[in-house]
């Protein structure tokens, strides 16, 4: 039965609008703050079959992956088989997850005893235990890394909210109110989503509800086709690399063929360096995440909804055993290092298909800067996400000093570490001047921090890339300066690699330093306004 | 008995209302963009207001706001902590806009050329960790000055929150210097951790005061010449109101006070037949606000931003939606029908308004419907074009194979379901159930939309407060006169909190009455408190209110459980009694009523209905037209048009309408 196109329209904005609202009631109710502050959440609506029809666009990382994940979990335990209060859980990256950190948990909602859709939310945990507190950079394999929910079907009154599975949750990870908090958080917003989608099955009735979901993912699906329709049919390609596996100081290469054809588009990822025995291997999952954010906002509007339908026109893929498609047990906590160089392997492959929507290749890196001290009153722990420098678009500079593409993360105010911290004071936090790539457009810059080391016995723990495979201009732009870690002790310079541990003494200096984004286009037509501009505020190298 | 008008400038028309001798009188006037005061001088000439005899003006315009939208603000330069020149550049490092890869970040109104490193570093507890290097100071600044003008300095040092010892010597040095120059210390203006905040809200702060000082000054001037020597005062963005004088000084929290001053109007109107927590919806032409008042209040946020950059100052708490009268009905590449966000503007607006729009809007759907009466529109100031409205509908309902009819009614429909979603998301963000609320509707469209709104999120009672197209005018006359302060000081939740807590309050009190006393005001007569508090490792606070009469006896068991309460209210948990938690920051606010606003006389006429026809939710009804004074006392049954002078009310079928003693329509749900 065929929606009027009024209602279709209402129940569809009605659809987006309740995703949107668990992700708000999502961030609101969890425990962690990279939840609350990162957003490294999300959260979907999907039909009764599995399809994600809405999904709360957060963090990219999170696009095109939720189903995915819920095909593992179908497979095991049959949608049919479940009963009011059951629920699906997984956090196995094996089984269609992305790191062990990121718990899905999937609610069947049913209307009249009938099931009409899912809610679905994932978030990214503080810990589930595994060899470290946190982080675990030294990881040989998954287990390492935290306990597994492999798909499993649960009830929440009997396992869950005092039950067995609570208690053994609780018994394994090391911050158990937080975790325990944050999976109610998610319970609390999956709630949401089920209250407005029996709302909309009283008021339209299930058929039409289902009806209304169809054309939805057929409406993006659409939309999707519409945009690669206009983008020229064609085999491309883009590579980009890792600085270094983590053991020898190799880079490691990423490969991307796109193939647009008429109206649909393949990602292949032949040719990408083989997993790594560090934790930098990406699951599938987050690939697949990585490649549709790539494709997504280079090729369609922002205002497409993003949901399966999208994905019927994207195929991903990437050959086993690479670093983006390994093979268990190998550890993939740091995934989103690979993640970045396959949405730069694209980006690049897509700027022959459609060179004014591209931008240029930019930082795309998380630095994590860790700084811990044991004091007298215990461990006093740093830690800080890095962005860096955007590419530069064909009519925009780069943003100069921001996150990277696929996340989001604040910083910490100076005032606010000065508080928290009485080993380090941040000295000097600035834009490196000249460090974008050249171009007509220039690259975003990138930036330092400066720490004092005041105590002794003061660790750095750190991982970050593009120290020597710096960010590429396009169409003549030149590259983005590299980053670099060095500790000032005395007269000396020492030089660290990306990722590294290294102790520190008081009256060091510690100089973090990450990378800059690549210029677009010939530096010699630079409209003079903005070489005047950046001249006189100081951006770019005096000459 | 005395006089007293409120003029409140719009962005397209400039309001007034006039209570002299307990009459009160409505006028509205074009606005004059480029010299504001001038469509307020016009809109007091309409009113007839008797200048000489006025005892209070009260004043709200967006001059603060615009400047800092058309960067027309001051040259403001800043002083920083040296290593810290790209504070105001390098932000908080996340995006606004998350999937824009030509992403460009919100431009401060302070250059980096004209930032200046100043050798000095204060510790978090106040502690002077390097001393303020005196000479290499003089000399920067020497060096600024003489490189280019200048009409304010402002000054952000790291922890100066802690210790103001470094600003404060900083403010003496540029005065020997420049004995001319404004300098703007950050701990005078926002004594707030988190640097970044304070460094915005300090350079903003700088950039709008010349602007507004001029601006007041000139209206003042004028007003005085033709005789007033009455009370002159200016709308804020917290909701209440400061003499014009004192604005001059911290111009920055007249930001965004037209919404604010519409609020307060209606809640406080509202609030008089006798409902106790609010929605206000205020439908205007591009945009629809929202705002959540419980218990009578409506609620404040601590800061808020303009164009991208944060202002740390207590706001009205509002949410806007992109739907309003103007908004565009069109259809996207994927055949879904959208309204919004774009806007007809003004020029050419919808195309009724027959200035050569094209392109439909909400109002033109609402022309074509019936539900708006084109000769009654605006109280028949203003002749609207149907024949045009429905043409403009046509393609629309080509492509979908309607009449331009069923595609205006759906139009509305889909208006109405994205306004009812954008406040369940914002009342699910603030941790609230919309379903205990009433709605207040005013603005040009929001009586019209308000019933089926409300109906959609489940509330059973909306009221229409009278002069609903004044009503942020009326908002000025019965705003409270308002000074909030605040500091940052840390202070663990433990036997000594309480203590802090009264000494500290104790402090911003007195700073609070020494200003009221300053402006020549009389001493607030009502204090409210508030905690920024969060547990250890937070990087966010939960605001804890407190009241005047629980100060004196507060201990830590009562700060913990308000606290736990607070955390729950606003993140639907809070953690095991006797976690580490802490006090961040510190607010006052100390306010002072006006005299009380005169019951509007309830005017009732013989019942003056007369049948019309009109389109709604797929159906043809004949529905009663009439006026706010011929509703009756015990209810008049919908479906209704109410012809409200400057807006119309909607009541749908299965919704009643009355008019009560205080001069409200209320519609409550039958049944």
């Amino acid at each position: 039965m065929a929606l009027d196109p009024v209602e279709q329209a209402i129940v569809a904005q009605s659809l987006i609008a309740a995703a949107q609202e668990m992700g708000v009631k999502l961030i609101r109710s969890a425990h962690s703050p990279i939840v609350r502050e990162a957003e490294d959440c999300s959260a979907a609506l999907m039909s009764a079959d599995g399809d994600v029809i809405a999904q709360a666009e957060l963090i990219p990382m999170q696009l095109g992956s939720i189903s995915h994940t819920f095909r593992h979990c179908a497979e095991r335990c049959p949608p049919d088989s479940l009963q009011p209060g059951d629920f699906y859980i997984t956090n196995d990256a094996y089984k269609g997850g992305q790191h062990i950190q990121d718990i899905f948990l999937f609610c069947p909602i049913f209307h009249e005893g009938v099931r009409i859709g899912f809610a679905a939310t994932v978030v990214h945990h503080i810990d589930l235990g595994g060899g470290a507190a946190g982080l675990n950079p030294n990881a040989p394999d998954i287990h390492s890394e935290g306990i597994i929910f492999p798909a499993l079907k649960l009830n929440r009154e009997r396992d869950w909210a005092g039950g067995p599975w609570e208690a053994f949750v609780r018994a394994n990870v090391r911050m158990p109110d937080a975790t325990l908090g944050d999976i109610d958080a998610q319970f609390a917003a999956n709630a949401v989503g089920a209250e407005r989608l029996t709302a909309l099955a009283d008021k339209y009735g299930r058929e039409k509800l289902a009806d209304a979901m169809t054309e939805m993912l057929d409406y993006s699906e659409r939309r999707v086709r519409n945009a690669l329709r206009d983008a020229p049919d064609g085999v491309y390609t883009g590579q980009d690399a890792l600085d270094d596996n983590g053991v020898t100081q190799d880079p490691v290469p990423v490969k991307a063929t796109v193939t647009i054809k008429g109206d649909a588009m393949e990602i292949d990822f032949a040719g990408t360096a083989p997993q790594v025995a560090t934790n930098m291997n990406t699951p599938f999952a987050s690939t697949v995440a990585a490649a549709v954010a790539a494709a997504k906002s280079v090729l369609t509007d922002a205002d497409i909804p993003f949901n399966d339908g999208c994905s019927r026109a994207i195929t991903v893929k990437a050959p086993e055993g690479s670093i983006l498609n390994p093979r268990y047990p190998a550890p993939v906590r740091a995934r989103l290092l690979a993640s970045y160089r396959a949405f730069n392997a694209v980006m690049k492959a897509l700027s022959t298909a459609a060179p004014t929507r591209v931008i240029a290749t930019g930082t795309d890196t998380t630095t994590a800067c860790c700084l811990s001290w044991l004091g007298p009153n215990g461990y006093d722990i740093y830690l800080e996400i890095f962005g860096g420098g955007y590419g530069a678009g064909p009519e925009n500079d780069g943003a100069d000093g921001v996150d990277s593409p696929l996340s989001n993360c604040g910083n910490i105010p100076i005032e606010a570490t000065d508080m928290d911290h009485v080993f380090f004071r941040c000295i000097d936090y600035s834009y490196i001047a000249g460090s974008g790539g050249k171009g007509r457009m220039r690259g975003g810059l990138g930036f330092r921090k400066v720490y004092e080391i005041l105590e002794d016995n003061v660790t750095f723990a750190t991982y970050g890339d593009r120290f020597t495979q710096q960010a590429d201009g396009l169409f003549g732009g030149g590259q983005g300066a590299p980053g670099q870690n060095q500790v000032l002790r005395g007269e000396e310079v020492i030089n660290l690699l990306s990722k590294t541990s290294f102790p520190l003494q008081r009256g060091d200096k510690l100089i973090v330093q990450v990378a800059a984004g690549g210029g677009y286009g010939d530096a010699a037509d630079r409209p003079n306004a903005r070489s005047v501009r950046d001249q006189e505020d100081g951006l770019v190298a005096a000459e | 008995m005395t006089a007293r008008a409120g003029v409140e400038v719009g962005g397209t028309f400039t309001d007034l209302v006039y209570v002299k001798d307990g009459v009160i009188t409505v006028a509205k006037a074009p606005s004059t963009p480029s010299s504001p005061d001038i469509g307020a001088r016009n809109a007091l000439a309409k009113g007839g207001v008797d200048l000489a005899g006025l005892d209070e003006l009260a004043h709200g315009s967006t001059v603060a706001t615009n400047a800092i939208l058309e960067r027309k603000g001051a040259r403001v330069a800043l002083l920083v902590t040296e290593g810290f020149r790209d504070l105001l550049l390098l932000q908080r490092h996340q995006r606004q806009q998350i999937y824009d890869l030509h992403y460009e970040k919100p431009v401060p109104v302070v250059r980096r050329r004209d930032t200046v490193e100043i050798i000095e570093r204060i510790g978090p507890d106040g502690s002077i960790a390097c001393p303020l290097d005196e000479d290499a100071a003089r000399a920067a600044i020497q060096e600024l000055l003489a490189s280019r003008e200048f009409d304010a300095v402002a000054i952000c040092l790291l922890n100066s929150f802690a210790n103001p010892a470094h600003e404060a010597r900083l403010v003496e040095i540029l005065g020997e210097l420049a004995p001319d120059m404004q300098a703007a210390p950050s701990y005078k203006i926002a004594r707030e951790f988190r640097e970044f905040e304070r460094a915005s809200t300090t350079t903003l702060s700088a950039y709008v005061q010349p602007v507004v000082g001029r601006y007041l000054d000139r209206f003042e001037a004028s007003l005085s010449e033709d005789g007033f020597t009455g009370a002159f005062s200016v709308m804020q963005s917290n909701g209440g109101r400061m003499p014009a004088a004192a604005m001059a000084e911290n111009a920055i929290t007249a930001l965004f006070s037209g919404p604010a001053a519409g609020v307060v109007g209606a809640v406080r109107q509202a609030a008089r037949s006798g409902f106790k927590n609010f929605i206000t919806l205020d439908v205007g032409g591009t945009s629809t606000d929202v705002c959540l008042a419980p218990d009578g209040r409506p609620a404040l946020a601590p800061m808020t931003e303009i164009d991208g950059l944060p202002v740390k100052t207590p706001v009205i708490d509002m949410a806007t939606v992109g739907a309003g009268g103007g908004s565009l009905v069109w259809a996207d590449d994927g055949g879904m029908l959208r309204v919004g966000p774009e806007s007809a503007g003004a020029d050419p607006g919808p195309a009724c308004y027959g200035k050569g729009g094209r392109a439909p809007t909400i109002t033109d759907a609402h022309v074509v419907r019936g539900t708006m009466q084109a000769a009654a529109f605006l109280g028949g100031e203003m002749d609207l074009d149907a024949a045009a409205a429905a043409a403009a509908f046509q393609p629309l309902a080509d492509r979908f194979g309607k009449t331009p009819l069923e595609i205006a009614d759906a139009a509305i429909q889909l208006a109405e379901s994205n306004i009812a979603r954008a406040i369940q998301r914002v009342s699910t963000e603030r941790g609230r159930d919309p379903r205990d609320y009433a709605m207040v509707a005013f603005g040009g469209a929001g009586p019209m939309h308000a019933v089926r709104v409300a109906e959609e999120i489940g509330l059973s009672a909306v009221i229409i407060p009278p002069f609903a197209g004044v009503l942020s005018a009326l908002g000025l006359l019965v705003a409270d006169y308002a000074r909030f302060a605040a500091l940052t000081d840390r202070q663990p939740l433990d036997a000594k909190a309480a203590d802090v807590v009264r000494g500290h309050m104790t402090n911003l009190e007195a700073d609070i009455r020494r200003h009221f006393a300053d402006h020549g005001l009389a001493a607030p007569s009502r204090f409210q408190y508030t905690l920024d508090m969060r547990y250890r490792g937070q990087a966010f606070e939960a605001s804890v209110e407190l009241s005047a009469d629980e100060l004196p006896g507060l201990n830590q068991a009562a700060l913990e459980e308000k606290f736990r309460a607070a955390h729950t209210q606003l993140y639907a948990f809070a953690k095991a009694p006797g976690e580490p938690a802490e006090i961040v920051a510190y607010r006052a606010g100390g306010s002072l009523p006006p005299p009380a606003f005169p019951e509007s006389p309830v005017t009732r006429a013989e019942a003056d209905a007369t049948a019309i026809s009109l389109y709604e939710r797929g159906g043809q009804h004949t529905a009663q037209m009439l006026s706010r004074a011929g509703l009756s006392t015990d209810g008049d049954a919908g479906p209704l048009l109410i012809d409200d002078g400057l807006a119309t009310v909607y009541v749908p079928p299965g919704w009643t309408a009355s008019l009560d003693t205080s001069g409200n329509i209320v519609i409550r749900k039958e049944g």
